[in-house]
């Protein structure tokens, strides 16, 4: 009764006004900007899903635009259909309504396109002839290696590589925030100039010293190339990460009866969990798509690796078969993402410096 | 449980004197509190106490052998920081049994023992709790669950209660004093503090700019300051400080001349704790400035001839008001004259306000 009293009619009609005007103007902002980020999108992902539909869809001797356009016609309306969505409901309903229009959409793609797909341009994953049916069996032998070959060596490449990279930037950024030593300031300086020059630069000089060194066409030159040129950017990033460790908890450690080497390991490096996750993560996907080094240091076949594969796969049927040359990248890009869809969640922790937003 | 001793320690960074001549016993089971302004020495102490920095010079004893060199693993020292500095990626049972780990205790006596320290600070129900779920309080026992776990010869504490609110502090100071007791551990506690020092420690070591100004219990620092920098620092409201000129037995300090107890000639400083001056009707003329109720007393400003004076009167209301003019006089004995040069207390001199 007494809240009743304290409306007055004139003054609840008022609030009622003003609150249909902040829903309105809440609901503009609100599809001004999914508009603006559905534009945007669409040129962003339109390029990925032409690249998996080239690949099981192309035959050889050209591309079916006709495909390509029907497909387009269906994924563009989806991805504004699933930006209206968003703007009226979430939640549960959300998710429902974005699987929902998924299904109509792939529904859609089989009636359009289904008669279209194949698996025939992933034939390079059995058969290491991929240019059998293009120029003949006697001169495609052997030309390219085992796509296995170059997928075992990228991996070998990236993962040793990371190896690499985390231990020394994660010792070397515990080291660098921990203890005062001469010439400290300047190493630190130093980092942020070598990571300031452009890699290309060093380009000849590296292949003298890997030439000399007998390195020339390993893997283990271009590890040791990649992980040297990556650990500058690493080793601040550690740095930071463990700047903001505080003190007390490795002094409580050693009190506690912990060497300074348990400490370390069984105290401080889980607060850095997330930075060494990141640096492990951008370390690999570096080595995972390295190709200016490979490309000046590697020559033999057999130590190609997935960004030479499909540079030479592309070199040699362009124009006659991109349906492989898709099919090639998309193999190439699985790893990559896979990591990215497992570390995404720890990721986006993550801000320069080491502070966890 | 240990005596620990100190002898002409001294810690230096560089051209940095953070501590200086340092000497210092404390008695096996002995609570004792480093009490100082921030930048003292006073955590540097702490430091060299838990084996975390090596003094530069002089010996740190524990129960009689030199442990300079002794690193803070296997002194067996508890400490609990400021911060508290619980490991945030480990639970409270797990943070609590970190100690005992490099102790080679098996696991379930490890448990047992985490348990009962647990239950000691009263936590035992937040066991499967992790750091960041726990109020500051409840942080603050765990570290002192995970100091006492491995029942240390020697408890550190770190400004313990400054990130504790109010009402907290409290009953958290008369918790770390029981469990003192109940333990019976030698305890160092370092503070900023003067209430948390006088409250829960033996006695209190008062530091200033890396050296010892004085040792005593709170009493003594109380009514015989051996300096100046003590008598300003301890007491709240503040000791009133006057200068004076004492000559021929006289003590002549604004426009007032007092007499002398005792054999002293030069710049002095004399000083009154607020209630230990009285006010009646004869004696020393003052006129009321400002009255403070504080609550339980009343502070009130003076203005006499020997400057402006604070005075402290029982009860929350007083007779006074802002302008009245009254008199005021003290006990000699309550009075503290200091060597206003060395800025030392002279001792068995006191003055006394001139005869009617």
């Amino acid at each position: 009764m007494a809240v009743q009293t304290l409306e007055a009619p004139a003054g609840a009609e008022r609030w009622q006004m003003l609150a249909v005007r902040a829903r309105r103007r809440r609901r503009l902002t609100d599809s001004l900007l999914i508009g603006f980020l559905v534009t945007v999108s669409v040129p962003i992902i339109l390029p990925y899903f032409w690249m998996l539909t080239i690949s099981v869809s192309a035959k050889t001797g050209g591309v079916e635009s006709v495909v390509l356009w029907r497909a387009s016609g269906v994924l563009v309306p989806a991805v504004v259909a699933f930006g209206l969505l968003r703007l009226f409901v979430e939640g549960r309903r959300l998710l429902w309504g974005g699987l929902m229009i998924a299904a109509i959409a792939l529904v859609a793609l089989l009636l359009l396109v289904g008669q279209d797909l194949h698996a025939q341009n992933y034939r390079f994953l059995w058969n290491p002839d991929i240019v059998a049916d293009i120029r003949g069996r006697a001169t495609a032998e052997a030309q390219f290696p085992s796509v296995w070959v170059a997928f075992r060596n990228s991996l070998a490449l990236a993962v040793t590589q990371t190896a690499l990279v985390l231990t020394v930037s994660t010792l070397a950024g515990y080291y660098l925030s921990r203890f005062q030593f001469p010439g400290r300031s300047g190493f630190l300086q130093g980092l942020l100039v070598l990571h300031a020059f452009p890699a290309m630069t060093l380009i000849i000089p590296i292949f003298l010293l890997m030439y000399w060194s007998g390195l020339l066409d390993t893997l283990t030159g271009v590890i040791l190339v990649i992980a040297t040129l990556e650990l500058p950017f690493a080793i601040f990033i550690m740095k930071g990460f463990f700047d903001a460790v505080p003190w007390d908890i490795e002094m409580s450690a050693m009190t506690d009866g912990a060497s300074r080497r348990q400490a370390f390991l069984q105290v401080v490096l889980p607060q850095v969990k997330v930075g060494m996750l990141a640096v492990g993560v951008f370390a690999f996907i570096k080595g995972w798509e390295e190709y200016v080094f490979v490309r000046t240091l590697l020559f033999e076949k057999q130590n190609w690796v997935m960004s030479l594969y499909i540079f030479w796969v592309s070199e040699d049927i362009m124009g006659v078969d991109y349906g492989i040359v898709a099919a090639v990248a998309v193999f190439y890009i699985l790893p990559s993402l896979l990591l990215y869809i497992f570390c995404q969640k720890y990721l986006v922790q993550m801000t320069l410096g080491g502070i966890k937003g | 449980m240990a005596r620990i001793e100190l002898r002409g320690i001294r810690k230096q960074w560089g051209a940095v004197v953070a501590v200086e001549d340092m000497n210092l016993v404390i008695e096996d089971g002995e609570f004792v509190a480093i009490l100082g302004p921030s930048g003292c020495g006073k955590s540097t102490t702490l430091f060299m106490l838990a084996g975390i920095y090596m003094p530069t010079a002089g010996d740190l004893l524990f129960d009689g052998a030199r442990v300079n060199e002794v690193e803070a693993k296997d002194r067996n020292v508890g400490i609990v920081f400021q911060s508290y500095a619980l490991y945030p990626h480990m639970n409270v049972k797990r943070n609590i049994m970190f100690p005992l780990k490099f102790k080679g205790v098996p696991r379930e006596e490890a448990e047992r023992l985490a348990l009962e320290a647990a239950r000691m600070v009263r936590v035992e129900e937040l066991l499967e709790r992790m750091p960041a779920q726990l109020s500051g309080g409840q942080q603050q026992r765990v570290a002192l669950a995970r100091a006492l776990v491995k029942k240390p010869q020697l408890l550190l504490l770190d400004e313990p209660l400054s990130n504790l609110d109010a009402a907290l502090r409290l009953s958290m100071r008369s918790e770390i004093k029981r469990l003192q007791r109940e333990t019976g551990i030698t305890t160092v506690l370092v503070t900023h503090d003067q209430i948390e020092a006088t409250t829960m420690a033996d006695r209190i070591v008062v530091m200033r700019t890396g050296r010892i100004e004085q040792i005593g219990t709170a009493e003594d620092l109380y009514r015989r300051p051996d300096s100046l920098f003590v008598a300003s620092f301890i007491g709240a409201p503040p000791i009133n400080l006057v200068e004076g000129e004492a000559a021929d037995g006289r003590l002549r300090v604004g426009e007032l001349t007092l007499e002398l107890r005792g054999d002293v000639a030069g710049a002095v400083v004399l000083g009154l704790r607020p209630e230990s001056i009285a006010l009646d009707g004869a004696g020393i003329p003052a006129r009321v400035v400002d009255v403070e109720p504080m609550g339980r007393e009343t502070l009130l400003l003076l203005d006499t001839p020997m400057g402006p004076l604070r005075v402290l009167q029982g009860g929350a209301s007083v007779p006074y008001r802002e302008g009245d003019q009254l008199g005021l006089t003290f006990a000699p004995q309550d009075s503290i004259l200091f060597d206003r040069e060395t800025e030392r207390r002279l001792a068995d001199v006191h003055a006394a306000p001139p005869k009617a």
